[in-house]
């Protein structure tokens, strides 16, 4: 047939070269040098706000990335490119020093904050959260929701408060895990579960929810926040970056979410 | 019970799996074989638009397909609170949610193979069945059912596969709770959020090879037996 109609392998010719030539065009362009950063879920609206000030003040663009601090380890560790990594509590942060992933001269305790009790704004009726309080009434035949119990730091603070005062037996078949505090927290506000178990930080980006009670910080080990430089980053303004994270300057930022700042 | 190896915890996620895609096979078939019958004899204002409706699992992201769901059917949605305040029906959480989110997603394949295999008939065979007195319903029930058995039976296969593999509208749905809705999809992902979980990802990848495998060449089989059985001499 291309012999009768020459003009077929012409246009298979050019067909060929565009789609080549898009192809090539389309390789990766140079990665702008944006210091990456692996933050756990609760820091979002914290640390958006740090990052909009930072870039402001003439700073190299941010980019964070949010999820459960388990999650963000497990990336870590599968080779993922950051700069910084702040987890939501130390094991997490163990985990990526024992891969020798982290500066380790670099790692700090940056913040610290608590864990509450939420419910969906119209129907948060206040309680005091100690043993014998009757949570499994509480929920009915709704479900907790907090983040999942083996992996997510705050699912983890959560088990560890109520193992204390006496309540996981009643409810441990009532619970919603989610991946991260923050989809914990949006299950509550959606009103698909009736409690949930979110950092006290967490309350304020949320107007949907309301505290219900605070968990005594000596039911769980103390929420810290350590922060550090991973061992591959080579972006020079990461380090500019951290020192401004640890700096006073940042601090208004993470008190106004209700986070404790650590020195 | 720990077997062959598996966990408890992973055995209660395959047989969620299995059940879940049972029941969205089983109770979408009714509703399947009316719309195909529908699509393929019908002719209405709106044909075109019921076709797209039907059509858009399988086209729309299926996070947007469970976002939809939640929509609808969630606690504070308006489906799911009518359900919920007049007949106690729930699906947040509960392996209902899963097995609708499946059914809905498998839908329109279920629809399209039915509604080919009917196309396929020769109208003339229910025809002649007509002129012999019999009623419409009794020709449908014993002329044009068994004649697109295969079609059903592949409309069948693929439905439950689909739910078998169905991730996004379910964990948008009824988020992800072992024994209520964690799927084997739902679980690998667990595995692979989880520092030391590639080991349990990858039993599980295994069980849902077989499972896959199994539920093709069981297809195949039935078409085989089905197709003989339907053959002109």
């Amino acid at each position: 047939m291309a012999r009768r109609h020459p003009w077929i392998k012409i246009a298979t010719a050019l067909v060929s070269a565009l789609w080549l030539g898009l192809a090539a065009a389309a390789a990766p362009a140079n990665a702008a040098e944006k210091i990456t950063v692996f933050a756990a879920a609760s820091l979002k609206n914290a640390l958006d706000n740090a990052n909009a000030a930072w870039t402001k003040d003439g700073g190299a663009e941010v980019a964070a990335s949010y999820a459960a601090s388990s999650a963000l380890a497990k990336q870590l560790e599968g080779g993922a490119p950051a700069d910084i990594f702040i987890s939501a509590d130390l094991d997490w942060m163990d985990y990526v020093a024992k891969k020798e992933l982290i500066k380790e001269d670099s790692r700090v305790n940056l913040l610290g904050n608590r864990i509450v009790l939420v419910a969906a704004k119209d129907k948060a009726k206040p309680v005091e959260i100690a043993k014998g309080l009757d949570l499994a009434a509480l929920l009915g035949d709704g479900r907790l929701a907090m983040g999942e119990v083996k992996s997510v730091p705050a699912g983890k603070y959560g088990k560890a408060a109520l193992e204390s005062l006496g309540l996981w037996s009643s409810v441990e078949n009532k619970i919603a895990g989610a991946e991260s505090v923050r989809a914990a927290l949006a299950l509550v506000s959606r009103g698909e579960a009736p409690l949930g178990i979110v950092y006290q930080t967490d309350v304020s980006a949320d107007p949907g929810v309301a505290i219900v009670g605070t968990f005594p910080a000596s039911s769980h080990p103390p929420i810290i926040y350590p922060a550090a430089l991973m061992a591959t980053s080579s972006n020079p303004d990461a380090r500019a970056y951290f020192d401004f994270l640890k700096s006073d300057k940042a601090k208004p930022f993470f008190e106004h979410e209700g986070f404790t700042v650590l020195k | 019970m720990n077997a062959l190896g598996l966990s408890s915890d992973e055995w209660t996620a395959i047989l969620l799996s299995l059940r879940v895609s049972t029941v969205a096979m089983l109770a979408s078939l009714p509703l399947g074989i009316l719309a195909a019958l529908l699509l393929a004899r019908g002719r209405f204002p709106g044909k075109s638009l019921l076709n797209g409706v039907i059509h858009l699992p399988l086209i729309l992201p299926p996070v947007v397909t469970g976002f939809v769901l939640l929509i609808l059917f969630g606690r504070k949605g308006p489906i799911g609170a009518f359900l919920d305040q007049h007949f106690g029906i729930v699906f947040s959480f509960r392996w209902t949610g899963a097995a609708l989110a499946c059914a809905v997603m498998g839908f329109p394949l279920m629809v399209r193979s039915i509604r080919l295999s009917i196309e396929a008939i020769d109208k003339r065979l229910e025809e002649a069945a007509g002129t012999l007195g019999a009623g419409p319903l009794f020709v449908f029930l014993t002329v044009t059912l068994p004649l697109a058995l295969p079609g059903i039976i592949a409309g069948m296969i693929l439905s439950f596969a689909k739910a078998m593999g169905e991730f996004g509208a379910t964990i948008t749905f009824v988020s992800n709770i072992p024994g209520e809705t964690q799927t084997l999809s739902s679980a690998i992902y667990t595995f692979t959020q989880i520092p030391g979980g590639d080991a349990g990802a990858l039993r599980l990848t295994m069980v849902s090879v077989v499972i896959s495998m199994a539920a093709l060449l069981a297809s195949e089989a039935l078409a085989r037996l089905v197709g003989r059985r339907v053959e002109f001499e």
